[in-house]
């Protein structure tokens, strides 16, 4: 986030800013850098998994990979809708406040403890359109109002949380529908069906990442947004569209959570935004935007599930998890070459 | 707050204060039991933690930065008193703040030397803290036995018929002001905010002050959680979870701006006391403590749109 | 050639912020023509360009295009009218694959539902590769591009312009080739006259010789006016040369009784002074007193060694002396310590925290001289700016006022006494007139002869040659990241526009 810039109508950036003479090849070094980087998560991956292995060879077990699949469908969805809005350059701290919400509604619409709803397949629904709701509203704001990103959506957060808090009423819905609880519960082809869903979301995302021109916009807002207005592209229009789609993926997140935890309550995000944003950035995503996408934050949300899964193989307290997501993020933002980092930082 | 502005930008810089009175009145209007000294006097008092911890994020939005691990500061230096107090007595206190100081200024740095955004970095000491709290406390709230109650004396106790914590938030409130008013330091923090590139090609050590910000936000913080501790009467790593939010509305309630060059401390006490009648109000008319966290969240996005300086920003992201 | 002219300006004006950028321009171009458009940095050649590009618009004036007006609102309804411009490689985003990056914002002609098909872009990209002759991939990231490739996808880029309308094109080329090697100008220039039939181009670039090769006619303009235009074949550089230049220098306008003869002494001396990529070799001394001018065109690398003087840039190579010391100068403050203060070009951004009022911006860079044992003195911190903006006459109504709301011109006064109140030895101006008007700048020039006489020396970025002859003592003017030549220029022996030109370009 680079606030302060100068304070003139966006034009066509003035030419100048290239620098004369001896410059012409610098292109290919600049390239071979930037595949290293690019690969870097995943040897980051690969090394991480050998090493645990090597200390505990149950790591390597089918069953374990499949825990840690488990544990990594939320997150991979929650990344997943985090990971357009960092795309262009935004942020999302609204996380763990839409996550909740859309618990608890699922957990009130569906057969539970609390009241006599009864709605089945229909509550899902409801919560991912609470999720988007929240998500469009988040994005109207930023764009209408001109509030930066992380304001808007740190109010959004309390205001999920605040919400979810009011639907209970201060109780916790049990759920009661099995339709629901086997999400986390039935396993299809020995994977839960939670893994199942956040594979389809994940698929989704990809091919809107590649596909569509919403998400090539995606990238070119990122990249110079001034040049994607100056070319035509609705720039607003996109990013309201981004922050809702964002929303519609923590929805989908609440209802794999209260399937998982089997009710639905205020708390049930808490500590999620910090292995949220972790996942995106140490998969390689650009925190200025306009580059990394989908399978980074896949690679990303992989290394936190290894870690976490080899911190218990390894004996290692469940305390220090997220002092070393905090270390690994720390590394992983300082390592990565980003133009944002020219600027002022903020 | 030192420095004049032209008349539009008065009666903007009053208007915090002015919706405090009008706040004020109106309840007292409806509870006349309100405006009753002792009653003010424990709003006051109630008002007190949430002012240091957000007098310390005071100077952190001020120069356009956020820091989102002073929560996790306060609980944490709670719990250090908490552990401590029985083992190690009265040194208990200047090692909780000193944790908050070297926090800060651990994410200060991170900050300034690798360019990490403000909010991944402080995201990220808050996840340290938050282990260190777990593993220190095992995870549960140590409450404080007689011993270590009768050593937070100074917290709970009262001076002239004011409640300690009042005077340590004055305390705090005068050497903020001052500070502010005539320390390089204040100044810096207002002129980084309101155009860190024209303060970097002034020859100022723009680093070495934000560095300062953060190392003071986290002190504060961690005063507050030491606060807490005594109020309390056990320290806990989840103890101030709820108190984020409140406190940067505090801040931005205030009249501070992230576009910098306005505020200071004494608005953000302004704002924390807004902050807490507006809790009071809602009680009053029965929202739940966690629904109020839905107004909160409101009324931080509208300050925030209504004391930002759009013409600073071209590209909002 | 048809003689009925496809595209009309006429009268167009433009000002920024009290600058007339453009005043009553008239040009035409011709269906099939290629005109060429010279003149000095500030004449006006960009703020044309981008108002035909619709970047911007003009104040006053009726543009035509093919006998109907023409009122452009962006650069993407200057693309639907058959307008295209080709930037040096800046307005490419390098994130995106070259494909993309052609077809910006139009994506609709290749994708159903809002779904992209790949190999259509690809393919239509493909195809405006080739028109220039460049045999990459479409799906390349653009950052992996060579400036000189990259420079060929933004000319492939105006060229897809063919397709998507049945009208005649313009094409409005931005200096296009000061990154390209001889081959690929040829290249370029081969396409643009193979393209005569389908377009009109207007060419902008300092190398005037190129202009000539290229151009059928050419404009040259001066100050915001179009001072002449002939056909190329009727002309040649040196004429070209004095009439972008040609102008009275006037020895009183830029105080030179005033200029006295420099110390003997050394404040700062550079030896070989290297930056990669912006600048290399570079030596000069700078005397007590006096005024040290660097001229040269942008991309000459005089700005990068303007801001490595101030820390903004530490150099690579060579050696950079200051008061008879060693130093690298990695960081603003730095330089600042030992003396040296920054005129900055962005005033507004990097000279003064607007926001504020003049009393904090005049002791933003010393603070120590109105503190006493730890604490700022108010009182006598809005003494010391009541002074100096008496000394420098600085109009305002008080100094709490906020600088937001001074003109440009008492501004730059605001930024001086910053420097001054700070005893800088050694003064760097960056463009220091840039937006100010007549009376503000001659306000400026005496300013600038009353420091050097007072020993302080100056090192000056100007914004016109003629500023630069005028004040300076000595001149160096650089090429391509080079100094190419060194001029005397004390009164009475100033050289001319012309000489300096010549090595600039």
């Amino acid at each position: 986030m680079a606030l302060n810039q100068s304070p003139a109508t966006p034009t066509i950036p003035e030419r100048g800013q290239v620098t004369a003479g001896p410059k012409k090849k610098k292109a290919l070094s600049q390239k071979s850098l930037e595949r290293i980087k690019s690969l870097a998560p995943l040897a980051a991956l690969l090394v991480l998994s050998l090493l645990i292995g090597s200390q505990n060879p149950r790591f390597f077990d089918f069953f374990n990979f499949v825990r840690i699949a488990n544990s990594a469908a939320i997150p991979l969805v929650l990344g997943l809708g985090a990971t357009f809005v960092i795309l262009l350059g935004s942020v999302d701290l609204s996380v763990e406040g839409v996550l909740a919400l859309g618990a608890v509604v699922v957990a009130i619409l569906v057969h539970n403890d609390m009241n006599q709803n009864s709605f089945g397949w229909l509550a899902p629904l409801f919560s991912i359109i609470a999720g988007a709701a929240i998500g469009f509203l988040n994005g109207l704001i930023h764009v209408k109002a001109r509030i930066p990103s992380f304001m808007v959506t740190l109010g959004s957060w309390f205001v999920g949380v605040g919400l979810a808090t009011l639907i209970l009423g201060g109780t916790n819905a049990r759920i009661l529908d099995p339709g629901i609880r086997d999400l986390a519960l039935t396993r299809f082809l020995n994977f839960p069906l939670a893994v199942w869903v956040s594979i389809g979301v994940l698929v989704v995302a990809w091919l809107i990442e590649r596909f569509t021109t919403f998400g090539r916009h995606v990238f070119a807002i990122g990249g110079g947004e001034d040049l994607a207005a100056l070319s035509g592209i609705h720039v607003d229009r996109v990013k309201v569209m981004v922050f809702t789609l964002a929303g519609a993926f923590y929805g989908i997140g609440g209802v794999l959570a209260a399937a998982q935890l089997g009710q639905g309550n205020a708390t049930i995000g808490d500590g999620r935004l910090f292995s949220t944003i972790t996942a995106v950035v140490v998969g390689g995503t650009s925190l200025s935007g306009g580059s990394g996408g989908v399978l980074n934050t896949l690679v990303g949300v992989a290394i936190i599930a290894v870690l976490g899964n080899g911190m218990v193989l390894l004996g290692l307290s469940p305390d220090i998890q997220q002092a070393v997501q905090g270390v690994i993020i720390i590394i992983a933002v300082a390592a990565s070459i980003d133009r944002q980092r020219m600027k002022f930082v903020k | 707050m030192t420095l004049k502005r032209n008349y539009r930008e008065q009666i903007r810089g009053l208007a915090p204060l002015l919706v405090l009175v009008g706040l004020v009145l109106v309840i007292g209007v409806l509870r006349p039991g309100f405006l009753s000294w002792d009653s003010l006097v424990v709003t006051v008092a109630n008002t007190a933690i949430l002012f240091i911890l957000a007098a310390g994020s005071t100077f952190v939005v001020m120069l356009g930065s956020i820091d989102l691990s002073i929560q996790a500061i306060c609980s944490f230096a709670s719990v250090i008193v908490a552990a401590m107090l029985p083992g190690y007595g009265y040194v208990a206190f200047p090692v909780a703040v000193a944790m908050g100081l070297v926090t800060g200024t651990v994410s200060g740095l991170f900050h300034v030397w690798l360019r990490i955004p403000s909010f991944i970095v402080t995201l990220a000491t808050s996840g340290l803290l938050v282990s260190a709290a777990l593993l220190f406390s095992h995870e549960r709230a140590i409450s404080i036995d007689e011993a270590g109650r009768a050593r937070l004396a100074w917290v709970t106790g009262d001076f002239l018929g004011l409640p300690n914590v009042i005077w340590v938030a004055a305390l705090v409130t005068a050497l903020g002001i001052w500070s502010q008013k005539y320390t390089p330091f204040g100044r810096y923090s207002i002129a980084i905010g309101a155009g860190e590139p024209a303060t970097w090609a002034s020859g100022v050590r723009v680093n070495r002050y934000k560095v300062i910000a953060f190392a003071i936000s986290g002190a504060l913080a961690a005063l507050a959680g030491v606060l807490m501790a005594g109020r309390e009467g056990s320290g806990s790593p989840t103890l101030a979870d709820q108190l984020l939010l409140p406190a940067i509305a505090a801040v931005i309630v205030g009249g501070t701006a992230i576009t910098g060059g306005a505020g200071g401390i004494g608005r953000t006490a302004v704002g924390a006391l807004i902050i807490t009648i507006v809790r009071v109000g809602m009680t009053f008319i029965g929202v739940d403590i966690f629904a109020q966290q839905i107004v909160f969240g409101v009324v931080l996005v509208l300050a925030v749109a209504l004391t930002i300086d759009r013409t600073k920003i071209v590209i909002v992201k | 050639m048809a003689e009925k002219a496809f595209l009309n300006l006429t009268d167009v004006s433009k000002a920024f912020a009290g600058v007339q950028a453009l005043a009553q321009v008239c040009i035409e171009v011709r269906p099939g023509e290629v005109v060429g458009l010279v003149g000095e940095n500030g004449a006006g050649k960009s703020t044309l360009m981008r108002i035909l590009a619709g970047v911007y618009r003009p104040d006053s004036g009726t543009l035509l295009l093919d006998g109907r007006p023409l009122v452009l609102h962006s650069p993407r309804e200057a693309n639907l009218q058959g307008i295209g411009i080709v930037f040096q490689e800046q307005s490419l985003l390098p994130n995106l694959t070259v494909a993309e990056n052609i077809y910006l914002g139009q994506e609709k002609e290749f994708s159903r539902w809002g779904v992209i098909s790949w190999p259509a872009l690809r393919a239509a990209a493909k195809r405006q590769l080739e028109k220039v002759q460049l045999p990459i991939d479409p799906a390349t990231r653009t950052a992996h591009l060579s400036f000189a490739e990259r420079q060929m996808v933004e000319l492939a880029k105006a060229l897809a312009l063919e397709e998507r309308t049945e009208r005649h094109l313009v094409i409005l080329l931005d200096e296009p080739t000061s990154v390209l090697e001889q081959r690929e100008i040829d290249i370029l220039f081969e396409r643009v006259r193979a393209l005569r039939n389908r377009a009109s181009f207007v060419f902008v670039s300092h190398r005037l010789d190129e202009v000539l090769h290229i151009s059928d006619r050419v404009y040259v303009m001066k100050d915001g006016k179009v001072v002449a235009q002939m056909p190329a074949a009727e002309t040649n550089v040196p004429e070209l040369h004095r009439l972008m230049v040609g102008r009275e220098l006037h020895a009183e306008y830029y105080r030179e009784a005033r200029q006295r003869e420099p110390a003997k002494s050394l404040v700062m001396q550079a030896e070989s002074l290297t930056s990669e990529g912006a600048y290399r070799n570079v030596d000069f001394v700078l005397r007590q007193g006096e005024i040290l001018g660097i001229a040269g065109v942008i991309g000459s690398g005089r700005e990068a060694l303007t801001r490595t003087l101030f820390g903004f840039l530490p150099h690579s190579g060579g050696k950079l002396t200051v008061a008879g010391k060693p130093v690298r100068l990695t960081s603003p403050d730095q330089a600042a310590a030992l003396g040296i203060g920054y005129i900055p070009r962005e005033r507004r951004v990097e000279g003064l925290v607007l926001a504020l009022p003049i009393v904090p911006n005049i002791t933003l860079a010393s603070l120590a001289t109105v503190m006493k044992r730890g604490a700022i003195q108010g009182s006598k911190e809005r003494q010391l700016a009541e002074s100096w903006v008496e000394k420098l006459r600085v109009r305002t109504p008080s100094v709490d006022a906020l600088c937001l709301n001074l003109s440009g011109g008492n501004q730059q006064k605001v930024v001086l006494s910053k420097w001054m109140n700070a005893r800088s030895k050694i003064l760097i101006f960056d463009h220091p007139t840039r937006g100010l008007d007549v009376g503000a700048k001659e306000e400026v020039y005496d300013l600038m002869r009353t420091l050097s006489e007072q020993g302080m020396s100056i090192i000056l970025t100007a914004d016109t040659l003629e500023e630069t002859i005028g004040l300076s003592h000595s001149i160096l003017v650089m090429r391509d990241g080079e100094v190419t030549a060194r001029f005397d220029a004390s009164p009475g022996k100033k050289p001319a526009q012309v000489d300096l030109i010549r090595h600039m370009v």
